[in-house]
């Protein structure tokens, strides 16, 4: 179905290719995944197979791709649109048009498709991707994962014979993410339709994957792509989901990639006694104190009460569905949203109605779209923006060069922040927001997008921060980094707090349990660590 | 839902009911009734009132303040403002301020026509109403009317970031922070969707050149417009060869629009039909039109324009012109709630 041949690709005006010598054959029905850190090319890959790589872009490309006998690169994506239906990572940046139906037929309408023809063929994937329900609804009241099925029924309306979708779950809970694996999967079994998906989660799709396809990063020992099946291509690849990287370290073979088949080997291993993780010790004092906080949006109200105290020096991960408030409280904390009644006392001081920048001055919030923050010429810049906002230009609470050694971000020092990567955009966001040494910091997802290499700096960097009595409130989605991460967590549901505890709350918890607590239910161990320290494997 | 050349009816009714009068019952009663339509047809979007309605209590009050504190007519003196203040120094006045606010009601009724049309119609038809030759300028306009709502979303966002990176609103330097980023990441997006688009096939129909034939032809139906509107103006005695000159030149034009709109290779999912529902709303538009504008002998036309000056006094009333007004409900009554978005 797909052949590459010693594909090499350079962007305009990059000094190295983002592709080398790239070989790959895929077969037709196949459900590939693929993989590899920030930057390594997985985005490229897939846009060379539908001629958006060089059409779209331009640059230097040499080597020989064939996608089901066509040459995307002599024919382009607009003839290659029938044979391939391409996804990208954010649903909301491909909507032309305001309501489902007529944003599934708006492909088939320029295509001078008959009438007759075109209500079959939107009927056809509304019904495949379960949309029948929400054909008349505006795009902007769907929930991320519908938005996201209705990107992919987009596609499909031409009846392509690939899907190729470039981290469609990214931006998605872990229910919305599942609900569009599920389609994705039905496709593929029930369709034949062949299916690449890039991922960083991998985790989440490597149940479903027949292979995987793991390029490797420009600073990785291996320089060569790996392509197998995926219990061979992850023995040789460093970081994995932890089912994986646990049975890689116990020798369970053939290599795990669900908790079903992790399971069938933890049941075999005989659990030693009173091997629980201990929960963290409470910490004494309150950084931040919220007492009975109530917000409503249009009189409609969204958090009922919440009542929340953090101690100096504490990691506490906020979790919830989607709705559940999360975001809103971090906003009422830092003053752009105004609560209808309680209170909010940072340091002792009541904050509840203060402008936002007058509590950022101690408070430092990441707010999901770190983007929306950077506007400057350079990284350095960036930061001292905020410090001249704050009127500390000459005494700066943390030196800028110092601050960005500390981020890794002395070498970009003087690159214009938008042509960095996801991983060091968000670095410099927070670079932004923490340059003012705040006490405290709360931060809305912040590992969106990021690979495993990326997630374990942040988490190494709070750590650093902690230990200097920082404060951090973390928002996420990421059961796994909520497992590694948190002294406690408190999970948010309908506005209200339903638990407070420590991490191993999660354990028990079927929306919200790491994969090593569903692994060996009732030891209370989280994540890998926990495991091999408890079996014996590696001292504490 | 009826077809957007109904709703399209129903906004010019509105508009032109709306332009026409100057008598605050009848603007009160056109807002209200906008906004009823606005809430029963228009998709669901919380609990707030209709962004038309909120929109007329803020142009209402700055119409009073303004034309109160500017215009120094009227007997009532409600108080007097130092003469020395320039513009605004001398007595204030009830009527000024009654005038203002009834400006301000049209202002707010005109501005609802809009708007309940807007939230009404889904933007894919809208490109319909283009012709089309224009089919490529119309999906423009539509992409530029998804776009407004995510710019604002996205302004809010900004606005939200540098705001707890200690940012000010104080003066027009202080919007540069939130404008670069806004028109750095509108960029983005921009380049985000085309690049959507061409996956999925846009444009790879409608590549074709017109011919230079077309091109000619419609070159000199332009001057043949222009000419006649030239000899129109300055030689009066060929006027009658100038209309006939322009008319036919716009033939001209509007034949070669029609042909190129034939060329282009485009078909229509949704195909609309004429119902009892599009039948009854034309009805009611037709009703208020002649109830408020035509010369009937039991419509007291002079209670569609009210003056509180010299001394205030209440406005006047007919009552089948009011009663006509009540045509522009219809849509309120035979179009199912929230029919524009099938959420319930």
């Amino acid at each position: 179905m797909i052949e590459i041949e010693d594909l090499t690709y350079t962007y305009p005006g990059a000094h190295r290719p983002a592709l080398t010598g790239l070989n790959l054959r895929i077969s037709e029905g196949e459900f590939v995944l693929v993989a590899g850190p920030s930057g390594a090319g997985k985005s490229t890959l897939l846009r060379c197979l539908n001629g958006l790589v060089p059409h779209f872009t331009g640059g230097r490309i040499s080597g020989l791709i064939t996608v089901a006998g066509h040459d995307p690169v002599a024919e382009g994506p607009q003839v290659l649109s029938r044979i391939v239906g391409f996804v990208f990572q954010d649903p909301r940046s491909q909507f032309v048009l305001d309501r489902v139906e007529d944003e599934i037929a708006f492909g088939l309408e320029n295509a001078a498709i008959p009438s007759a023809e075109m209500r079959v063929r939107v009927e056809e994937v509304l019904h495949l991707l379960d949309l029948a329900a929400l054909r008349g609804r505006t795009l902007t009241t769907l929930s991320g994962g519908e938005q996201q099925r209705v990107a992919i029924a987009a596609a499909l309306v031409f009846r392509p014979r690939i899907l190729v979708l470039d981290e469609p779950t990214s931006q998605l809970d872990p229910q919305s993410a599942e609900d569009v694996l599920q389609a994705l999967v039905r496709l593929n079994q029930d369709l034949g339709l062949t299916i690449i998906l890039a991922e960083h989660r991998l985790e989440r799709v490597l149940p479903y994957a027949d292979r995987l396809v793991y390029i490797p990063g420009p600073t990785e020992s291996q320089r060569n792509v790996l392509t197998g099946p995926p219990q061979q291509v992850l023995q040789q690849v460093e970081l994995t989901p932890p089912v994986v990287a646990l049975g890689k370290a116990l020798g369970w073979t053939p290599l795990p990639l669900t908790i079903k088949e992790g399971r069938a080997f933890a049941a075999r291993l005989p659990l030693p006694p009173g091997t629980p993780r201990a929960a963290p010790s409470r910490r004494s004092g309150s950084r931040l104190h919220i007492r009975d906080l109530h917000f409503a949006y249009d009189g409609r109200e969204v958090l009922h009460g919440i009542d929340l105290q953090i101690a100096p020096g504490e990691l506490v991960v906020l979790m919830g569905r989607n709705g559940s408030g999360k975001t809103t409280l971090l906003k009422c904390v830092v003053g752009l949203l105004r609560p209808k009644h309680g209170e909010i006392v940072l340091d002792g001081h009541p904050i509840t109605g203060r402008h936002p920048a007058e509590i950022c001055r101690h408070v430092g919030y990441l707010p999901q779209e770190p983007d929306a923050m950077l506007f400057a010429d350079s990284v350095l810049e960036e930061l001292r923006v905020t410090l001249r906002n704050h009127g500390l230009q000459d005494t700066p609470p943390f030196p800028p060069a110092a601050l960005l050694a500390r981020l890794g971000l002395e070498e970009v020092a003087d690159s214009y922040p938008r042509d960095l990567s996801v991983g060091q955009r968000q670095r410099v966001a927070l670079g932004a927001v923490t340059v003012t040494r705040p006490g405290l910091l709360l931060l809305d997802e912040p590992t969106r997008g990021l690979d495993y290499q990326l997630k374990r700096q942040l988490i190494a960097l709070l750590r650093e921060w902690q230990a200097e009595g920082v404060s951090v409130l973390l928002v996420t989605h990421d059961v796994e980094l909520a497992a590694l991460a948190a002294d406690r967590v408190v999970i948010l549901s309908d506005g209200c707090v339903i638990a407070d505890d420590a991490p191993q709350v999660l354990a028990a918890s079927p929306l919200f349990a790491p994969q090593v607590a569903r692994l060996f239910p009732g030891t209370g161990w989280l994540t890998v660590d926990d495991a091999l320290t408890g079996l014996g494997v590696r001292q504490n | 839902m009826p077809d957007v050349r109904t709703w399209l009816l129903w906004a010019l009714t509105v508009l032109v009911t709306a332009s026409r009068v100057r008598n605050p019952l009848y603007s009160i009663l056109t807002l209200l009734i906008a906004a009823v339509v606005e809430l029963v047809c228009a998709p669901h979007r919380g609990a707030g009132l209709p962004s038309s309605f909120r929109f007329g209590v803020t142009v209402v009050v700055l119409g009073a303040l303004f034309n109160g504190l500017t215009a120094h007519l009227g007997d009532t003196v409600l108080f007097s403002l130092p003469a020395q203040l320039p513009l605004s120094g001398g007595p204030v006045t009830l009527e000024a301020l009654v005038y203002g606010a009834t400006n301000g009601l049209v202002l707010a009724a005109i501005f609802s026509s809009f708007s309940t049309f807007n939230r009404v119609t889904p933007v894919r038809d809208l490109v319909r109403l283009t012709p089309r030759a224009f089919h490529e300028a119309g999906v423009v306009i539509s992409i530029a009317l998804t776009f407004i709502p995510q710019m604002m979303y996205h302004l809010d966002e900004i606005r939200d970031a540098q705001a707890v990176r200690g940012h000010r609103m104080r003066g027009l330097r202080d919007w540069l922070p939130v404008i670069l980023p806004l028109l750095t990441g509108g960029l983005e997006r921009a380049i985000g969707l085309a690049e959507a688009m061409v996956a999925r096939g846009y444009g790879a129909l409608s590549n074709r050149r017109h011919s230079l034939r077309t091109q000619m032809f419609l070159l000199v139906g332009l001057m043949g417009v222009l000419v006649g509107w030239l000899a129109f103006l300055l030689l009066p005695q060929w006027r009658l060869a100038a209309v006939s000159g322009m008319i036919a030149s716009g033939g001209l034009i509007a034949g070669l629009l029609w042909q190129t709109g034939r060329s282009i290779p485009h078909t229509s999912y949704r195909m609309h039909r004429w119902t009892l529902c599009d039948s009854l709303i034309v009805l009611g538009c037709c009703v208020t039109l002649v109830s408020m504008f035509a010369p009937l002998p039991f419509v007291n036309r002079k209670a569609l324009y009210y003056s509180p000056y010299p001394r205030l006094s209440p406005p006047p009333f007919d009552a089948v012109a009011g009663v006509g007004l009540f045509g522009l409900l219809v849509p309120a009554i035979v179009v199912k709630r929230g029919a524009a978005d099938d959420r319930d």
